[in-house]
């Protein structure tokens, strides 16, 4: 995905998928599909392709997708049926508008919660479109009857006139639509918004402190499918001649997540490959078959084993085939299990250079009076500190000396119960952590919380695209390779973290050292100006140990570090400046000599030491 | 339909459907709480705990017997299904879990369907609880009382149990830090087909005691569940006290708004809902933070 | 039965059919007319004409609701099909005498069916048929428990040019203003069961009565509630309370209470399938049932059997047939007993629906010598009179609609009951020339016949 590819190779999908689309119509009689069945096949299909995108690509799994089906459909229907539009494209795209819009107001809603909250938000927002549908809206949308008498499309074009008709010429109308769709789907999803879903997929947590406006990308993603479930909703429409009331029932919603789990969810094609095996059995069972009523329970036992043993679906279980198949040829095995040693930092990576930071010359970061209470427990108290240009900082302290919340409060991950933060002079108290990170300030965890399912260089990339294109950026159509600067800056990074051989990899085959690094290199890509590292040398063996501190050493030149480490040793070789922190409260700070020489420091963190 | 008679007869009608749905939704949140298993098998659960209950009674013509085997034939299915499928899943995102709850909803209705037809089935009140009570203005279906008190009795002890017993302890502890249980050395396996098992049993028990009042059919349960979703939205996911209170306003909302509009009573559940997701996004009584 | 003759006829034309179709599957013909040999006419491909009826076999496709809440009348409805179709190849006297025409199969042709679970969806219906009209080329296509899998099917026909016939469908809309050119409805419906059953209700309960209605909350709920009220109005009944319930409500409680505080003396419940099973149930939980007299305008099938005789003693209710008819009519009396004979219950109004309106269209066809389409519709729209199970009926060429008696029924005490399935007393067989509205009055505009 986010690989480079060919011009060539980029269009070869499309090119398949326009053969695949023109040939059914000549395949599939000789197999015995009707083009009815066809037709609902590539309707689901793009309803499917929308749904996709939000579930497959952004992991939010909405149980409502039927009130923009319907949505989409009824609004197409009734303009098009009353005559306040008689271009039937013109009908279809107002409902897919119309469609979008309510899907961000009920986005605004379902996505103040995630996970499961958010999918039993999404299925009594559908009850509630169902009931608008059928009651008080009945004399617009005909209630239980629908609304009959859609028009076919007709296209006068001078020189050709086509009129849809049933069968295969409706066909032919949307496959079209169908192909337009998932022409413009996998754009979006090769473009850097589509990175950044994928990450929100994987890890929503990291993808907003590396700088991304999660919640926005999330409402994009919902928009976007809600406008696919309006258009499929408004082609439905137009199938059939006849708006049904059922678009907006749970079923439908509840059929089109078992057809893209089915078909296999994240993969743009699953949900039109269940939705061929949805209606091929569902009409098999029944036919030839003779199951009648029980065709539902075969139907929900195939989807339960699926979910079980193969939950990328048929097209993601074919994806990893192949992908299996790859790996045997010991192309990549050559390039494993190399850890050379860093060298010598290649090129400092390109700094951060804001505006207004330049006139600025006070401490790059500063705390005032730093105080949280968790209940009655008080885990920092009063604590001030103060940063400046180009140190490079460590914080010490024993287990529960408050390491990790003064960390949190720094990064705003927790905001304080009172007291101050400033930034270069800004007050950045109670600001998002993603707002942060885009002012220059961002930190690496003491446990890797990277994008499991991504690749080293898509994982960079994450992080680099929050620098280059700021907090939100809806350039769709854009495609990643063509981000300015981008490729240079995850390069950069790659080689200055040592994985510029493993750039391939995903993150799962990496060794423990290579994931500590790629941790610390998705900080260092988004270009900090002040890094914090949570604890870099965490559980590492002796010479991941001395790799790291190389690195640590290679990364610090012109930036500002701040680090927390238990490693004293390490930290007393690094550190310009040490602050020691001890019950919640700052006890000593100093120069590495004056910390060891420090009585206080002895005592408490030896004694501190000794209760562990 | 506005008078104070009516007012009165609604409120309590309120109450009556409030603890039902208290009941069940509390065994969706404690499923979820501990487990962090969002089940949509619920209100199928919730089903055949009726069906289960509808059987033993065909067989014995006790109401008391039927009762019993709904519950306790609930807590072998909610065992043998956590043992079967869920606990594979404790490691795998939410969405699968929500995936595979769903489809375990649509076999169970249509496994009920293929032994029962979808023909309704009927179980009579017992004798003793036939028949209307007139307490003043109010006319209230006996039954329907006695469905009130068992709930309010269920409750309690569920209460009970996870406040003044040690699995109740572990369960709350769960709730409130998953990571805490396995500090404290608890055969954490053990706990959870334990709650998996009691919250079917609370959605089952709910159905057996509810089928003298509806007619039996396998989609029975559909309606249900997206009401305890509501509910265990407004509550608080998680949450017992919120499940019980969600239970109520849900069951008040019901039945007052019935009076001024009957039509629109479902809606105002999900503007209820809508409004504590605006005011209060993580509900009434949900911790903050946990998503 | 078929001739060798017409078989061979047949086969060249599949040829040709065949090889000029090829390209694009089931596209129609281009102004191809095509030599009908049975009818010894012309008449161009139209719909599934020629292709449907080219074999020795025609096919019917049927689609009825086998999951969710409509699936119990919907199983019903499926046996009268089953049995209709039986004995229209079997030429069973039965069939003969409801449609005189027939010798056996249609027009020397058997019928075969294929069946679909329609879920009671529009959406899942008209996919189920469009299958068995591309895919089996069906001749006619019929089935529906919800008038609006009826309305959804009514506009496929007409624009698939195949003919539909609705089964249970209570809106008056299906032959109102969603009618169509290629639907014909056998059942009785919102404006004639609430015609009907007023002037018994008022002639049994008296004047001046104070009604409270349980509606559900769609187009058909309201369009009964508004025709019973004005036929009420003649006997000065008024309207307490309508209480307005949501479609699939589990729990109708906060609804009855304040029906059992309107102080009503007649309760009229409009809801319909599993809706009407649950609510009734729970009036009689409420002490309703105890004192105010249930109307139902338009009775669900298995109602009785599904809330007992206890619940259903006393209610007054409307329907298209109930099987003790059989005393009164003799076509009534063979086909229940032999769907009794086949089945082992006594049939339902579905099935009964069903039955006559396969017997019906074979009529037609027999009648118009042929399967094209226009010309069956037009035999149809001759408007014979018609034998059937509730006596001599005819369909109206205006609007489709069958002019047909309303039944008036009402519950047994249990001690009455003479057998399981003696739920009801026939109070009345109201003629149906009385109780129809004028044709345009409900909006039916029917479409071209091409």
């Amino acid at each position: 995905m986010i690989a480079p590819t060919t011009a060539a190779r980029r269009w070869l999908p499309d090119l398949l998928t326009a053969a695949g689309l023109a040939l059914a119509p000549f395949v599939l009689p000789a197999l015995g599909v009707p083009p009815d069945t066809a037709n609902r096949v590539v309707v689901w299909g793009l309803f499917g392709i929308g749904f996709d995108l939000l579930f497959g690509y952004t992991g939010l799994l909405s149980f409502g997708q039927s009130a923009f089906f319907g949505t989409g459909g009824f609004t197409a229907a009734y303009l098009l049926i009353n005559g306040y539009l008689s271009n039937v494209l013109l009908g279809l795209v107002v409902g897919t508008i119309v469609a979008a819009i309510v899907g961000g107001l009920v986005g605004l809603i379902a996505l103040r919660r995630t996970g499961i909250y958010f999918a039993m938000i999404t299925v009594a927002i559908g009850q509630v479109f169902f009931f608008l549908e059928n009651s008080p809206l009945a004399a617009l949308t005909g209630g239980e009857n629908g609304l009959p008498g859609v028009p076919s499309p007709d296209f006068n074009l001078g020189f050709v006139h086509w009129r849809v008709q049933t069968g295969w010429s409706m066909y032919g109308f949307l496959a079209i639509c169908f192909f337009a769709g998932m022409v413009l789907a996998r754009r979006i999803v090769a473009s850097p918004v589509g990175a950044v879903l994928i990450a929100i997929r994987d890890n929503p947590a990291r993808t907003q402190a590396l700088g991304h406006s999660v919640w926005s990308y999330k409402l994009t993603a919902f928009v976007i499918a809600a406008a696919y479930a309006g258009l499929a909703g408004g082609l439905l429409g137009v199938l059939q001649g006849f708006m049904p009331p059922d678009a907006f029932t749970f079923d439908t919603s509840g059929q089109l997540v078992m057809q893209t789990v089915i078909g296999g969810a994240g993969t743009l094609f699953g949900p039109l490959a269940g939705a061929a095996v949805w209606l091929f059995l569902q009409d098999a069972l029944q036919g030839a078959l003779g199951l009648g009523a029980a065709w539902k329970l075969v139907l929900g036992i195939i989807f339960v084993l699926l979910v079980c043993f193969l939950r990328r679906g048929l097209i993601g279980g074919l994806r990893d085939l192949a992908d299996l198949q790859r790996r045997r040829f010991p192309v990549t095995a050559a390039t494993r299990g190399s850890s050379a040693p860093p060298s010598a930092a290649p090129a400092t990576p390109a700094l951060r250079r804001r505006a207004g930071a330049a006139a600025y010359s006070g401490p790059v970061l500063e705390a005032r009076n730093l105080t949280k209470r968790y209940g009655g427990l008080v885990a920092n108290r009063d604590i001030s500190f103060s940063v400046a240009e180009g140190e490079l900082r460590g914080v010490i302290g024993p287990n529960g000396a408050g390491k990790s919340t003064f960390f949190k409060m720094l990064t705003c991950e927790v905001a304080p119960t009172s007291g101050r933060i400033l930034f270069h002079g800004h007050d950045i108290t109670g600001k998002n952590i993603a707002t942060v990170c885009q002012l220059g300030l961002t930190k690496s965890y003491q446990v890797n919380q990277l994008f499991g399912r991504l690749t080293v260089r898509q994982n960079i990339t994450v992080a680099a695209l929050a620098e280059r294109r700021g907090a939100f950026r809806l350039d769709l159509l854009r495609r990643l390779d063509s981000v300015a600067g981008l490729a240079a800056q995850v390069d950069e990074t790659l080689s200055l973290v040592n994985l510029g051989s493993r750039a391939e990899v995903p993150v799962s085959d990496l060794a423990y050292g290579e994931k500590r690094r790629l941790e610390i290199g998705l900080a260092l890509a988004s270009s900090p100006s002040l890094l914090l590292l949570d604890e870099p040398l965490a559980g590492m063996s002796p010479r991941e140990r001395a790799e790291t501190i190389q690195l640590l050493k290679a990364i610090r030149r012109g930036r500002t570090l701040v680090v927390v480490e238990h490693d004293m040793d390490a930290m007393f070789e690094l550190a310009e400046r040490i602050t020691v922190l001890n019950e919640g409260t700052l006890l000593a700070e100093g120069t590495p000599a004056e910390i060891q020489r420090n009585a206080f420091v002895q005592d408490a963190y030896l004694g501190g030491m000794a209760a562990e | 339909m506005l008078s104070w008679p009516n007012f009165l007869s609604q409120c309590f009608n309120g109450l009556a459907l409030g603890a039902l749905l208290a009941l069940i939704s509390s065994g969706l949140t404690i499923i979820y709480g501990t487990l962090g298993v969002l089940n949509l098998a619920h209100g199928a659960m919730f089903m055949l705990g009726g069906y289960i209950g509808y059987e033993a009674y065909a067989a014995t013509q006790s109401y008391a017997v039927a009762v019993l085997a709904g519950a306790l034939a609930m807590v072998v299915v909610g065992v043998v299904v956590e043992r079967v499928i869920i606990r594979f899943f404790y490691a795998r995102p939410p969405e699968d879990q929500i995936l595979v709850t769903f489809g375990l909803g649509i076999v169970i209705v249509e496994l009920v369907r293929l032994a029962f037809g979808s023909q309704s089935v009927q179980i009579p009140p017992p004798a003793w609880a036939s028949g209307v009570t007139i307490i003043g203005f109010l006319i209230y279906p006996t039954y329907r009382i006695v469905v009130l008190g068992i709930a309010a009795v269920a409750l309690v002890a569920l209460y009970l149990v996870l406040y003044r017993t040690r699995l109740g302890m572990v369960v709350r502890a769960g709730i409130e830090d998953s990571g805490m249980v396995d500090l404290l050395g608890i055969n954490v396996d053990r706990v959870f087909m334990l709650v998996f098992g009691i919250g079917a049993m609370a959605a089952g028990f709910a159905g057996i005691v509810n089928a003298p009042v509806v007619a039996l059919t396998p989609d029975v349960g559909d309606t249900i569940l997206v009401e305890t979703f509501v509910v265990v939205v407004i509550g608080g996911v998680g949450s017992f006290p919120g499940a019980v209170l969600g239970g109520f306003i849900a069951g008040e909302i019901l039945s007052l708004t019935s009076m001024i509009d009957p039509s629109y009573s479902q809606v105002m559940l999900f503007a209820v809902m809508t409004l504590v997701l605006i005011l209060r996004p993580q509900g009434l009584f949900g911790l903050e933070g946990r998503e | 039965m078929n001739d060798v003759k017409t078989g061979r006829g047949v086969a060249t034309r599949r040829a040709v059919l065949g090889s000029a179709a090829g390209l694009i599957g089931s596209a129609v013909l281009p102004g191809g007319w095509i030599r009908d040999a049975a009818a010894a006419e012309t008449y161009p491909a139209l719909g599934t004409f020629p292709e449907g009826s080219s074999g020795d076999s025609v096919f019917i496709g049927i689609a009825v609701p086998r999951t969710g809440t409509y699936a119990v009348p919907g199983e019903d409805e499926l046996k009268g099909y089953q049995l209709a179709i039986e004995h229209l190849n079997a030429g069973d006297d039965l069939i003969r005498k409801i449609s005189p025409s027939t010798t056996k199969g249609v027009l020397g042709k058997t019928v075969k069916f294929g069946v679909a679970d329609n879920e009671a969806k529009p959406n899942t219906a008209v996919q189920a048929q469009s299958r068995f009209i591309s895919q089996n080329k069906a001749v006619m296509i019929t089935g529906s428990v919800s008038s609006a899998v009826a309305v959804a099917l009514n506009k496929l026909a007409d624009r698939e040019k195949v003919i539909y016939l609705p089964c249970i469908s209570g809106s008056n809309d299906t032959t109102g203003k969603d009618c169509a050119r290629y639907s014909f409805r056998e059942c009785f419906y919102a404006y004639t069961a609430a015609n009907a059953i007023s002037p018994v209700l008022i002639k049994n309960i008296g004047r001046d009565k104070k009604v409270a209605y349980l509606t559900p909350d769609y187009t058909y709920g309201h369009t009964v509630h508004q025709s019973m009220e004005e036929f009420l109005k003649p006997g000065g009944w008024t309207t307490v309370t309508n209480q307005v319930c949501p479609l699939g409500a589990s729990d109708y409680s906060a609804f009855l209470l304040n029906i059992a505080n309107s102080g009503a003396d007649v309760f009229v419940n409009i809801n319909f399938g599993n809706d009407a099973v649950q609510s009734i149930k729970q009036a009689q939980q409420f002490g309703i049932l105890s004192r105010q007299i249930l109307a139902v305008p338009y009775i669900t099938p298995f109602l009785a059997r599904e809330v007992g005789p206890d619940v259903m003693q006393g209610v007054y209710a409307a329907t298209d047939f109930w099987w003790t008819l059989q005393d009164k009519f003799p076509l009534a009396k063979m086909f229940v007993e032999a769907f009794d004979k086949k089945y082992g219950y006594k049939p339902e109004w579905g099935a009964n629906a069903a039955y006559l309106q396969v017997a019906f269209w074979a009529e037609a066809v027999e009648r118009a010598k042929t399967f094209y389409p226009p010309e069956v519709i037009k035999a149809y729209e001759a408007a014979p009179t018609l034998q059937s199970t509730v006596g001599e009926v005819a369909f109206r060429a205006s609007d489709h609609q069958l002019v047909r008696p309303v039944v008036i029924i009402r519950g047994k005490k249990k001690a009455d009951m003479k057998g399981t399935d003696d739920y009801y007393d026939v109070l009345e067989v109201v003629p149906g020339k009385d109780l129809m509205p004028k044709p345009d009055v409900l909006g039916c505009k029917l479409g071209s016949y091409t």
